[in-house]
């Protein structure tokens, strides 16, 4: 099943740590547990003072050139916390969209998309595909991610992901070992 | 091959993902040469382990665990119990190369211990390790997911493409290397020119230009938006790392001619003047003439950016005769070990000490405000990395970043201070 959601289109060099969350409050954190409540309440607040309470599970990111710069893991943690299926970008930085799929957040890089979306439109983007559908019914193409991309995003992120496989092995191990 | 002209950065990921070539933008998995990591995020990589159940990771020889943030665990802090569960962690799994407080910046334990070498491709946590490149290795900065790469000895990375800085000439009497990375971030940060680019350096200036250097270029090139950077691997390099490589495999990569640069810009080395960046931005610098006179509340001097032998020789050039201003605390701190040592060699301890500075241990102290907290409205200049409200301590302090002889002259002088006239004058 891939992503379709109503899209929120932001702008050209959004801030990650200064913008769509603000990362001063929450710098003590470090090596602490998330705190996704926190950071879903901030997400976006800046820009968009209605995201919070507006936004719905299944919602599409649609971002400019440079989204997200200067962004921690929490950044991605905010989105993903905050029901965004997919974040498509005209252009970010490698780390965003790292950060983003191991948090469990598909970051699609769309040369094209900015100016195809209007705010509050009906999507699709596919990670898997690479392949995103505009309301018209027009379609723009990304890189489609790797298998193991596709891997991390179903999981819901690379550590869960991990957990799956090492708890598969663990037990592939125990049969072996029973049937021995 | 294909005949296609290929990058530094495609080649070396190509190798580690055991393919014949690599294109702009590919999704691959590459199995590192070696995975840097720090201990600040520590907690949460243990926590990861955990919960994945992480018995053994397939690959403790690439594991380079070290200790730099918080060099001394001080009362109060949770870092203590960082320290103990790091360490114990890398004895269970047979890790040789963990590097406790003191020993300095993954940056410098990479390139000073024979790690980072030519071709190699390095995972680190932070993208101002691209200070490796100045060795032709190359830094993948991956974040927190550093234990992922150590978990599966390999993870995925989308190909960069590559941009080009062509140097020439040489840097003028009193300019430092600080300088030239300061004035390429004030013109190619908010134009996007090198975002998500792996930055190949090259021209004539770079054989100017010692290793020390090179890598403060490359440390601070990631505040561009660039992913990562490399040097040429020119005669010095080389000797460099034969030095140092203890037998370990390296292999010098170039680029093919007419790759593809997603931007090409030549900087003159001879054209470019000290600068000091005003906070809170990383492209805000301004020839230090615009900013002289602005009084001070402390200096400090070390960081990635800015703990190297050159810096600590410029200091020391400086500060050599002359005292620190009664109302400047100065800071200066080895990048390593070896720097430490090395500075204590060459008598440069003994010249920071009489001019009233506090010499810390090797690590990152005062850049990400663990050493020498400011108080509101307090100014400081830095060579540490960020200039942004509250990364020292008080929101309302002030932050100005430059390179080690304006660093220096500043604290002397007790405001900003250009240093070549007291450079020219010479020993007080």
């Amino acid at each position: 099943m891939s992503p379709r959601g109503r899209a929120w289109v932001f702008g050209d060099d959004v801030s990650g740590d200064d913008g769509i969350i603000e990362f001063a409050i929450i710098r003590d954190s470090f090596g602490k547990e998330h705190d996704e409540a926190a950071l879903r309440a901030m997400c976006f607040r800046r820009l968009r003072p209605e995201f919070p309470a507006e936004v719905r599970p299944g919602d599409i990111i649609v971002g400019g050139r440079n989204f997200a710069h200067h962004n921690h893991v929490e950044v991605s943690v905010a989105i993903r916390a905050s029901g965004i299926a997919v974040v498509v970008v005209e252009s970010c930085d490698a780390g965003f969209l790292r950060r983003a799929l191991n948090a469990g957040l598909p970051v699609m890089i769309c040369p094209g998309i900015q100016g195809a979306v209007r705010d509050g439109e009906v999507i699709g983007a596919d990670p898997e595909t690479g392949v995103v559908t505009l309301a018209d019914g027009g379609t723009l193409r990304s890189k489609p991610f790797s298998p193991r991309m596709v891997e991390i995003w179903r999981a819901g992120g690379v550590i869960p992901l991990l957990e799956r496989e090492f708890a598969q092995r663990r037990a592939q191990q125990a049969r072996e070992e029973a049937t021995r | 091959m294909d005949g296609t002209p290929r990058s530094v950065a495609q080649k070396i990921i190509a190798r580690a993902a055991g393919m014949a070539s690599v294109e702009v933008g590919d999704y691959v998995t590459v199995a590192p040469d070696y995975v840097a990591c720090q201990e600040l995020f520590w907690p949460g990589h243990k926590r990861n382990l955990e919960r994945i159940g992480v018995d053994r990771i397939p690959r403790p020889d690439k594991a380079i665990m070290v200790i730099d943030h918080s060099t001394s665990a001080a009362m109060g802090s949770p870092h203590h119990e960082t320290h103990r569960t790091l360490r114990d962690w890398c004895a269970s799994q047979g890790i040789e190369t963990f590097f406790g407080p003191g020993n300095g910046l993954r940056h410098l334990v990479l390139t000073e211990r024979g790690f980072a070498r030519p071709g190699t491709l390095i995972f680190s946590d932070e993208g101002n390790i691209a200070s490796i490149g100045a060795l032709g290795a190359l830094n993948l900065p991956i974040s927190t997911e550093v234990i992922v790469a150590l978990i599966q000895d390999g993870t995925w990375i989308a190909v960069p493409p590559s941009a080009r800085i062509t140097l020439t000439g040489r840097m003028g009497f009193g300019v430092g290397a600080r300088d030239v990375i300061q004035t390429i971030l004030r013109d190619q940060t908010t134009n996007s020119a090198l975002l998500q680019a792996c930055v190949e350096f090259a021209g004539a200036g770079v054989a100017t230009l010692s290793i020390d250097e090179r890598e403060t270029i490359l440390a601070s090139l990631f505040h561009s938006g660039a992913y990562t950077g490399v040097m040429p691997v020119d005669d010095a390099v080389i000797a460099y790392v034969e030095a140092r490589a203890q037998g370990r495999p390296w292999q010098v990569v170039e680029a093919d001619p007419g790759v593809p640069y997603i931007a090409d810009l030549t900087y003159d080395l001879s054209a470019i003047a000290p600068m000091v960046t005003l906070p809170p931005d990383l492209h805000a610098a301004v020839p230090v003439g615009d900013v002289a006179g602005q009084r001070i509340d402390q200096a400090t001097i070390g960081s990635c950016s800015g703990g190297r032998m050159e810096d600590m020789r410029l200091a020391a050039g400086l500060l050599r005769g002359r005292r620190v201003a009664p109302h400047v605390t100065l800071y200066i701190t080895p990048g390593s070990r070896n720097v430490y040592a090395a500075a204590a060699r060459e008598g440069l301890l003994e010249v920071f000490a009489e001019a009233g500075a506090t010499v810390l241990a090797p690590g990152c102290t005062t850049c990400w405000g663990y050493q020498g907290v400011l108080n509101d409205n307090e100014v400081l200049i830095s060579t540490q990395q960020f200039n942004y409200a509250g990364r020292n301590g008080a929101r309302s302090a002030r932050v100005h970043l430059a390179g080690a002889a304006v660093v220096a002259a500043s604290a002397i002088e007790g405001r900003i201070a250009d240093p070549r006239p007291m450079m020219a004058e010479g020993v007080a």
